[in-house]
């Protein structure tokens, strides 16, 4: 299965996420790999706690690999070379986790020609081959990068793939999102221009929810009544707007509570964060965890 | 001078296995001729060897920049409609000048590449296995030709490619080119029983004439990487480079066999799940397992050498025991339970 992850706006939370569900799906004893396409900041690497290329790779990247550079890109076994102790051993029962690192100072794509979006095929191609899921970080907004990929999966008719589309729950954000859908040289405009068919590729989008505050949640325990009050009102005009959109609850694959570990750090909530040194909630493990799961689970992704 | 290949392996992308005739289509894809097909002891399909022109940077320990130019010679194979294999090699001779020729000189000799100054046939056979672009898993790869199969054969021009400079030799990048070009069929559904990696496996044989008596030795890289080096008797024939698929088949079966086992043994307890995590093993895999059946004979004492150490047949008779063990005991314990016992 290839995951594409992307949002209309720049910092919804999109690598977090994805990294976590990569990592959770492993754990639940899959083979993943995260691949790092956000080509103007390939971060992954920071939140899977590989130093090495926290920023991207030197050499060996997947933009010198889209560019025809190499003929393979770098793999790193996260389990091998992990930073972080608690992930540098692989737990029994668990698949394989490979990151696939950016290139280092790489930037965006300017441009998508036939070569390139050959070359992507033939990578989701192989990777298919190996592993359970394939998470690929798009970036942010309408780019070649999305386009390419676009392309690239007409060209992979028997490949199957789907997409996350990332957005807060915020009037802008949810307006944003369906817009980068929907909207005028959206996913389903251009994807139709390259030979999707609307209406099957719609049926392979869903939307996730990042950085949610919930009504019972413990951030709001000491907000004055008229404020919880006014929370409480505007989720529900929220809740509208977003079903007004497109973006309700039916398109909804799940929903990320906001965790103040993930405010101030971007990385990898694992079962010790949760249960022993307790710095994250069990409610964001638990999040990553359903999402792993409902990725691959097709009665998840019946039609709407 | 010597003789280096590299055969990637991997599993047929197709829910059942494929049947002979789907083989020879499959095969067929590549050249348009006649697609070999054997059935005995197993069904066993090989596409007509195709032609890549370099003109490319050796390997060498020594990092000495040495030029070849030829053609580098490659097939395509199923066993059991199940595993497909893309295999290239190269034999590496002394250039009679020391100047590129007219490309019709290096047409004339299929499969050989010819080496412009001097070289030392053990600078280029360590360099060729020693040096491996993904030793280390996050080793940045090497591998800077794009040799691309699906476009006109720059072997078939008359001008041949031009020179790649830096490129060094890459025999991966073509064998995996066409495992790709047959993976991506519409003849098959994609919907493989299980997820493996491919295997490679990277060879280099030398005649005993020229490096003492007859030897094999094989060893593993990483999960994926495998290096063989090997001295036969007499002449280099084609006999040699199906010895070394035929190793690479036996490898990719027990590391994949081996894939199985733990995902289904490790972590949980034994029972119903990892039985059926098991299945696909014996459905797909277990009858594949047919040792030196192509080999030629006066190539398989090597292969008999092997068996020895490490004992590929040991290996994988003992996964098997286990896999049938396993799945035994979970019947039993399935008839236990409803009171049919
Ligand atoms: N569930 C969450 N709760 C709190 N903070 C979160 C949550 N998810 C993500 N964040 C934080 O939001 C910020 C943006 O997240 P992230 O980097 O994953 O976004 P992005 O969409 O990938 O951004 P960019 O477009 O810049 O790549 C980060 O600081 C991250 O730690
Ligand atoms: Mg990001």
């Amino acid at each position: 299965m290839l995951v594409f992850a992307i949002s209309d706006k720049g910092g919804t939370g999109r690598s977090v996420t994805s990294t976590n569900i990569a990592y959770r799906h492993a754990l639940q004893g899959n083979d993943a790999c995260y691949l790092d396409f956000d080509f103007g900041s390939p971060t992954a690497g920071a939140i899977f706690s590989v130093s090495s290329v926290a920023r991207g790779t030197r050499a060996g990247g997947l933009h010198e690999y889209l560019r025809g550079e190499l003929t393979e890109p770098q793999r790193i076994d996260v389990w091998a070379e992990s930073d972080r102790e608690g992930l540098r051993v692989k737990p029994p029962g668990a698949g394989r986790l490979v990151l696939l690192p950016g290139s280092e100072g790489g930037g965006e794509l300017s441009t998508v020609d036939d070569e390139m979006a050959n070359r992507c095929v033939q990578l989701f191609s192989r990777l298919e081959e190996e592993f359970d899921l394939c998470v690929v970080d798009v970036s942010a907004g309408r780019s070649f990068t999305a386009e390419m990929i676009l392309q690239a999966t007409v060209r992979l008719p028997a490949v199957p793939f789907r997409w996350l589309v990332y957005h807060r729950w915020t009037r802008q954000h949810i307006i944003a999102a369906d817009g980068l859908v929907n909207g005028a040289d959206g996913l389903l405009d251009v994807g139709a221009r390259f030979g999707h068919d609307p209406e099957v590729l719609r049926e392979r989008i869903r939307f996730v929810r990042t950085a949610v505050l919930e009504s019972e949640a413990a951030e709001l325990v000491g907000l004055r009544d008229e404020q919880r009050a006014w929370l409480s009102a505007y989720d529900g005009e929220l809740r509208e707007l977003a079903g007004r959109h497109g973006v309700g609850r039916t398109a909804m694959l799940g929903k990320v509570p906001l965790d103040p570990i993930l405010q101030w750090r971007e990385q990898l909530i694992s079962d010790e964060d949760v249960l022993a040194t307790k710095i994250a909630n069990a409610e964001t493990a638990a999040a990553f965890e359903d999402l792993a799961k409902k990725i691959m689970d097709d009665s998840a992704w019946e039609g709407l | 001078m010597l003789v280096m290949g590299e055969v990637h392996t991997g599993l047929l992308q197709n829910s059942g296995e494929v049947a002979a005739s789907t083989c020879r289509r499959l095969l067929g894809l590549l050249a348009g001729q006649t697609v070999r097909v054997s059935r005995r002891p197993i069904v066993h399909a090989v596409s007509p060897d195709r032609l890549t022109g370099v003109d490319c940077r050796l390997p060498s320990a020594s990092q000495s920049r040495v030029r070849g130019v030829g053609t580098v010679l490659t097939r395509c194979s199923i066993t059991g409609g199940r595993v497909v294999q893309g295999s290239s090699y190269v034999r590496i001779v002394r250039a009679a000048v020391d100047r590129r020729l007219p490309w019709s000189h290096y047409l004339a000799r299929p499969g050989v590449m010819e080496v412009l100054g001097k070289a030392k046939p053990r600078d280029l056979s360590d360099g060729f296995t020693d040096d491996l672009p993904g030793d280390r898993l996050s080793g940045a790869s090497a591998g800077r030709t794009r040799p691309d199969p699906a476009r006109p054969d720059p072997a078939r021009g008359d001008r041949g490619p031009g020179w790649s400079g830096s490129a060094p030799l890459d025999l991966g990048a073509i064998s995996g080119r066409f495992v790709d070009l047959v993976q991506s069929s519409p003849l098959l559904d994609r919907r493989a029983p299980f997820k493996i990696p491919r295997t490679r496996l990277r060879w280099v044989a030398e005649s005993a004439s020229e490096s003492g008596a007859p030897a094999i030795r094989f060893t593993l890289h990483n999960d994926q990487l495998r290096t063989l080096r090997l001295v036969h008797d007499g002449e280099f024939t084609p006999a040699v480079a199906e010895l070394c698929e035929d190793l690479a088949l036996h490898d990719w079966l027990l590391t994949t066999l081996l894939v199985i086992v733990e995902r289904a043994l490790t972590g949980g307890a034994p029972g119903p799940e990892a039985v059926a995590k098991l299945t696909p093993a014996v459905d797909h895999l277990l009858h594949l397992w047919m040792p030196a059946a192509r080999v030629d004979e006066t190539l398989t004492p090597l292969w008999e050498s092997l068996e020895r150490y490490p004992g590929f047949t040991r290996q994988w008779q003992s996964l098997v025991d286990r896999i049938r063990d396993q799945i035994s005991v979970n019947m039993l314990t399935l008839l236990i339970r409803k009171g049919g016992w």
